[in-house]
């Protein structure tokens, strides 16, 4: 392992040197079957609470019959070259390894939650106070790692091991043998976003525009996603720090009242929790 | 239809009214600590009355501002993080920066309030200046930190800070003219405020809404000639999801009303309807603040 990076420092010192780490992921969507078992095996091997996941599957179906498709796009933290959540994160509790991994240090974050305002892939989640396991750390922001404590002792992410179709690439940018910079080389590759300057490590291999759009994914989700996500923000339990869920089919003056007011309640309802907790 | 999403990961948002609350109490607090300084600082004379008054409603304001900060942090007891110089603090988060003026803005504003309450011009002016620039910086950071997230529309603009800055203006002054009419009841006949002055305030907040309503216009402008997620906003904001916020209590109710009861030569001198006004400023001030805070989050929430 290089010298850990506190703080923006822009391009990690590890960027395009032979010899040292730079870690990347290539996704061949060809050949993602949308199986899932990314999301279940991310899910079981960190214990990611209920209602948030480290890696997810964007799903849309695109084309008029008979000339459909069904794509699939694997979405994680794309471990950013140049990361706004790192820079806009007041503690240096999140940081850029020099390997390529944007990483969190869970007893630094105080759980502003600016990192994830930051992100542009909304892929960072807050924790919640209540754990399946209570060692695991709780109110503070998580998100993907490229599985570092699997990658430094020589194992590929859980991800790229339990892939079904082979479609994660996983590996080091620097080495030119490594399967990862000849998928890279070899292939037309993209990024989600790239107008946001984030330099995205996450790349993907045939990827529809309209799937990687988050203003197609907003006016074009089907009526179902669109009902159960506002029942997901209706039944939420992480209450108070995500207060700002709003029902789009209750806004007018009185459910906008109503909403704010519930808001504030489960803030001050969830307070004591949080600052009394571990104290009696 | 070419397609559509059918499966997807839910997104919270990730801030909700409680820092809507804190922008506007900042805002709230800034403004009427600028009125403050007019008379001490700017030299005219006739708001010293209003000065001491004045500083001490934004200390208040300010004074709760911490604590809804804190409290909506994941973990309260580590708000000391913040302040952990030069280890823990990140330079390049504007959250940083903000942290710093937000401890040191009220400290600034005590000494002020000291130094009227002792008729000291010398020193009331010099710490005047001093707090007039904190308080705006104060502000300004709050714009900042939500400016400087490239993902979200329309925050990402560099007119953010200064909308937020003319929105605590007027909502400032708004609060401040509810307040000394409300404090007329408890002192006595020499130190009341009086109608001519909380309307020559009104005046003042006048320039604010017809600056805020500027400010406003050539943002709809650019949305309007914008890209996708831009024409997005706007239809949220004009007729979509935030229309409560954006458009009939910011727009209509805070803006728009108040401008017109302000330039109607014969009532803009009448008492009730100057209360009105800055009673309209003060709340419409705040559906800018939600719309503002939550309107990205909530789009994007299904990427
Ligand atoms: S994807 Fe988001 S969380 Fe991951 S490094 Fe980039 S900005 Fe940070
Ligand atoms: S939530 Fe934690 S990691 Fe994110 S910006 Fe705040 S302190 Fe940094």
């Amino acid at each position: 392992m290089g010298e850990r990076v506190y703080g923006f420092n822009g391009v990690s010192p590890s960027a395009g040197k032979p010899g040292r780490k730079r870690f990347a992921m290539v996704i061949d969507l060809r050949r993602c079957t949308g199986c899932n078992a990314c999301t279940a095996s991310c899910k079981t091997a960190y214990d990611v609470p209920l209602g948030a996941s480290r890696i997810w599957l964007m799903e849309a179906e695109t084309g008029e019959f008979p000339n459909t498709k069904r794509n699939v796009l694997p979405r994680l933290c794309n471990q950013c070259d140049h990361p706004t959540c790192v820079r806009n994160c007041p503690t240096k509790a999140t940081f850029k390894h020099p390997d390529g991994y944007v990483l969190q240090r869970y007893n630094r974050c105080i759980g502003c939650r600016t990192c994830m305002v930051a992100c542009p892939y909304n892929a960072r989640h807050f924790l919640p106070e209540y754990r399946r396991d209570a060692r695991n750390p709780r109110n503070v922001a998580d998100k993907c790692d490229f599985c570092i404590v699997r990658v430094t002792r020589g194992l590929a992410p859980i991800c790229v091991t339990s892939c079904t179709g082979g479609a994660i690439i996983f590996g080091d940018m620097n080495d030119p043998e490594s399967e990862v910079s000849r998928t890279f080389l070899d292939n037309k590759t993209f990024t989600l976003r790239p107008e946001m300057g984030n330099a995205p490590q996450v790349f993907y291999i045939g990827l529809n525009e309209k799937i990687a759009d988050p203003e197609f994914a907003f006016h074009h989700r089907s009526k179902q996603l669109h009902r159960r996500y506002n029942t997901f923000k209706r039944n939420s339990e992480v209450g108070g720090e995500m207060a700002g869920n709003i029902i789009d089919t209750d806004m007018g003056l009185v459910g906008l009242i109503r909403q704010g007011l519930n808001n504030f309640r489960t803030f001050f309802k969830d307070a004591p929790h949080k600052i009394f907790r571990g104290l009696f | 239809m070419e397609g559509q999403i059918i499966a997807n990961a839910f997104h919270h948002a990730y801030w909700g009214f409680p820092i809507a609350t804190y922008f506007w109490l900042v805002g709230a607090s800034a403004g009427s600590f600028v009125i403050s300084t007019l008379g001490w600082v700017f030299g005219i004379k006739k708001y010293k009355s209003t000065a001491f008054f004045a500083s001490n409603m934004a200390i208040a304001l300010l004074l709760i501002v911490p604590i809804i900060l804190i409290i909506d942090l994941g973990k309260p007891f580590r708000f000391f993080h913040l302040l952990m110089l030069p280890s823990f603090s990140h330079w390049s988060a504007p959250m940083m920066w903000g942290s710093l003026f937000i401890l040191s803005y009220p400290i600034g504003m005590m000494f002020y309030s000291y130094f009227v309450y002792k008729k000291n011009e010398k020193w009331a002016r010099i710490l005047g200046i001093l707090a007039v620039v904190l308080a705006l910086c104060t502000h300004w950071y709050t714009g900042v930190v939500i400016q400087l997230n490239p993902s979200r529309i329309p925050n990402h603009a560099s007119v953010a800070p200064i909308l937020f800055l003319t929105g605590a203006y007027v909502s400032g002054i708004g609060l401040l003219n509810i307040c000394l009419w409300i404090r007329n009841y408890f002192v006595g006949p020499d130190s009341q405020v009086s109608t001519g002055l909380i309307a020559d305030m009104a005046r003042l907040m006048l320039y604010g809404i017809v600056f805020d309503l500027f400010l406003l216009w050539n943002e709809f402008l650019q949305m309007t000639y914008g890209f996708g997620e831009e024409y997005t906003m706007l239809y949220d904001v004009l007729l979509g999801v935030f229309r409560w916020p954006y458009f009939y209590l910011e727009i209509v109710w805070g803006l728009l009303f108040p401008l017109i009861i302000l330039v109607i030569p014969k009532i803009n001198r009448q008492l009730p309807w100057l209360l009105l006004a800055s009673f309209m400023c003060a709340t419409g001030v705040y559906g800018m603040r939600i719309w503002w805070v939550m309107a990205n989050f909530y789009y994007q929430g299904h990427y």
